[in-house]
């Protein structure tokens, strides 16, 4: 290659590059401008959207966009502080937030990362249950904090062919018989709480440092239990479904969720000591340059119609009695009824609600102190 | 220009060094995309994670800059952290070893005893597996790892043991079968590449003088190949130390690494904790290399294959 060649070829690749990275550059710019273009009060777009992903059917978000030119873009959502402490670092790239219950109040609100809202004003809200609309805890001067979405109570399942004495509480997890047996999901902190209820503390996001030490020793005898902790609630069912797993703990609907998989006939109960909850909701970001397009879709997609097929489809309860009534119609009574779904008033009161806790550090501590190290 | 109004002898110099920096941040300027890109990427989120490991959160997870090193105390007052470093040590020890074992046997089997084009459809067919995704690949291994899994079906099937067992999953030897697939791959193209450029003519020669073969594969092979070695060791290895996803899939509730550990903090928000037990693991990484940097010249790869 000859001195004129290599100049030449640096000065082609010179000019490659910067063009590359001009090109990136201005799609930056570009996409920069887009978001900030959206911050008006359009009632056409796209919004972000961090949530589970058993707030949304695909299917449902197409026709809306076909119907209102509504489109979502999802980002999941693994888990209330991962997507707490997101949206504190991003703030106005997300438009709306799914939280449980005390997160609510206890984290988005206190921080002013959310717009509190009158309720009412969306039509479709005369769908849900009236208390869902009055819980006192998203009450604001400002407004409501969320709209109020699905609830469950943890609880814990078993085979009955395999698991004797038709357990009725927790201490069931701890029982040396089902070596390797249990299967709970890999959420360090509620595994904790499950542990400090079986241990009848009533605050087990908030636990002393006398109670945690009681909590190892409950923690201690789950360890040799657990099979594997599940990335996802499919991974507990298909472990049971396999029959590898005996035990295991989740939302309400694995009954069915295990009989549809092909997996053996199970039961389920709320343990008597009793048991942690979640109900959520959906948040308007306070900074979301699209939050506009929020109560339109909020208006479309809480439709009793399509939280009818979200429940079918996810096998939890909701919060919209519409839809209650229109299972019912359906022939569908007496699966909703299993699910609780007109129980709220009675089962929630009875359930401690997820939420930030003022142990959260010690208890990921301890968590790592037992299930570290082999 | 300053080299036209300074004349005589001093003028050379100054425009040979002046012609030296402009050749020399010619020279330079295909680097400064990827200098930034490794700064602004890797470097600056580095000293970030830093700065996060030496503040603290507060009730509200928030990151508090109050400057302390109890994250850092904290790894060295529990035994745990410890323990399951010496763990992730080992496990990704045993697998480098593994790895190493198996790929020099398969890499020199491609290298001296099958033709280059029937090598490289081998390789072809050894990374084929990375065309799929990672996560796919592990829950692939529960199904055939796992009690009612394709393993236990096969030894079942051929009467060696009696019933299904739950050994392979869900434990250490779950996590070590499913790391040394997942990383052998990369022993195999590294060692091949080694294995590809040596003079096998000197194995003939080492036995002709009367060399045992197992004693020419150690005294001749070996010394050539060991940069091809060292990386290979590297780039199974080090990753080990950050694995998650692996153990936190088939290694149940005693097969956690050290990253699952570090994961849990980040899971809960509680950031400066994990940062600093994860600059704990990038410090090991980095004392672990200067040591193989010692016998390792990059060059090296290069010049003696």
């Amino acid at each position: 290659m000859t001195v004129l060649d290599q100049t030449h070829s640096r000065r082609r690749f010179l000019q490659l590059t910067g063009a590359v990275g001009a090109t990136a550059a201005l799609g930056g710019v570009l996409q920069a401008c887009n978001v900030i273009g959206g911050g008006g009060a359009a009632t056409t777009g796209t919004f972000n959207w961090m949530t589970w992903s058993d707030h949304w059917i695909q299917s449902q978000l197409d026709k809306i966009a076909t119907d209102t030119k509504i489109s979502t873009a999802i980002q999941e959502l693994a888990g209330n502080a991962e997507g707490y402490a997101k949206l504190k670092e991003v703030k106005g790239q997300l438009d709306k937030m799914s939280g449980d219950a005390m997160w609510v109040p206890n984290a988005y609100a206190k921080d002013g990362l959310i717009e509190p809202f009158d309720i009412n004003e969306l039509k479709v809200s005369t769908q849900l249950y009236s208390f869902a609309r009055e819980f006192p805890y998203w009450q604001s001067s400002e407004g409501y904090m969320a709209y109020p979405f699905g609830w469950s109570p943890i609880m814990i399942y078993y085979d009955p062919a395999k698991v004797s004495g038709g357990p009725t509480d927790w201490q069931v997890l701890l029982d040396p018989k089902y070596k390797g047996r249990v299967v709970v999901e890999n959420q360090p902190e509620e595994i904790v709480a499950y542990m400090a209820r079986a241990a009848g503390f009533d605050k087990p996001y908030d636990l002393t440092d006398d109670q945690l030490t009681t909590v190892k020793g409950y923690l201690e005898k789950l360890k040799p239990n657990i099979l594997k902790f599940a990335q996802q609630a499919t991974d507990s069912v298909a472990a049971m479904v396999s029959g590898e797993a005996w035990l295991i703990t989740g939302n309400l609907g694995n009954e069915d969720r295990v009989k549809d998989g092909g997996g053996p006939e199970i039961k389920g109960y709320v343990p008597s000591e009793g048991t942690v909850g979640w109900h959520d909701g959906e948040m308007i970001v306070k900074e979301g340059a699209n939050k506009a397009l929020i109560k339109p879709f909020l208006e479309q997609s809480q439709q009793a119609e399509l939280i009818a097929e979200n429940f079918l489809a996810n096998g939890r309860p909701l919060f919209n009695e519409k839809a209650y009534k229109l299972l019912t119609d359906q022939g569908k009574q007496d699966q909703a009824d299993r699910y609780l779904y007109s129980k709220a008033p009675d089962v929630l009161p009875t359930m401690v609600l997820k939420g930030p806790g003022t142990s959260t550090d010690k208890s990921i501590q301890l968590f790592n102190e037992v299930f570290g190290g082999g | 220009m300053t080299a036209e109004v300074v004349t005589g002898v001093e003028a050379a110099p100054v425009a040979v060094v002046s012609r030296g920096r402009s050749a020399r941040l010619r020279e330079l300027a295909p680097f400064i995309p990827a200098a930034l890109l490794l700064g602004i990427l890797f470097f600056l989120p580095l000293g970030v994670m830093f700065i996060f490991s030496l503040w603290t959160t507060n009730a509200n997870l928030d990151i508090v800059p109050v400057w302390n090193l109890d994250n850092y105390a904290q790894f060295f007052n529990s035994s745990a952290y410890v323990r399951t470093l010496g763990k992730t040590v080992i496990m990704g020890a045993a697998v480098t070893a593994i790895c190493l074992v198996i790929a020099v046997a398969v890499a020199y089997f491609l290298a001296r005893y099958i033709s280059r084009r029937w090598a490289r459809l081998a390789l072809l067919v050894i990374i084929v597996p990375f065309w799929s995704s990672y996560l796919l690949r592990v829950y692939s291994w529960q199904a055939i790892l796992g009690e009612k899994g394709a393993l236990n079906q096969l030894l079942v099937g051929l009467g060696l043991i009696a019933e299904p067992s739950r050994l392979f999953v869900y434990n250490d030897i779950g996590t070590f079968i499913v790391l040394t697939y997942v990383y052998m791959p990369f022993a195999i193209l590294v060692l091949y590449a080694s294995l590809e450029r040596f003079d096998y003519t000197q194995l003939t020669a080492a036995q002709d003088l009367g060399a045992s073969p197992s004693r020419a594969f150690r005294y001749i092979l070996l010394p050539q190949i060991r940069p091809g070695l060292i990386t290979a060791a590297i780039f199974v290895f080090i990753p080990i130390l950050g694995e998650f996803l692996t153990p936190s899939m088939v290694g149940g509730a005693s097969g956690l690494l050290i990253a699952n550990l570090i994961q849990t903090f980040f899971k809960n928000a509680l950031v400066p904790q994990g940062a600093a037990l994860g600059f704990l693991i990038v410090a090991f990484v980095t004392v672990l290399l200067v040591v193989f940097r010692k016998y390792l010249r990059v060059e090296d790869v290069y010049a003696r294959g």
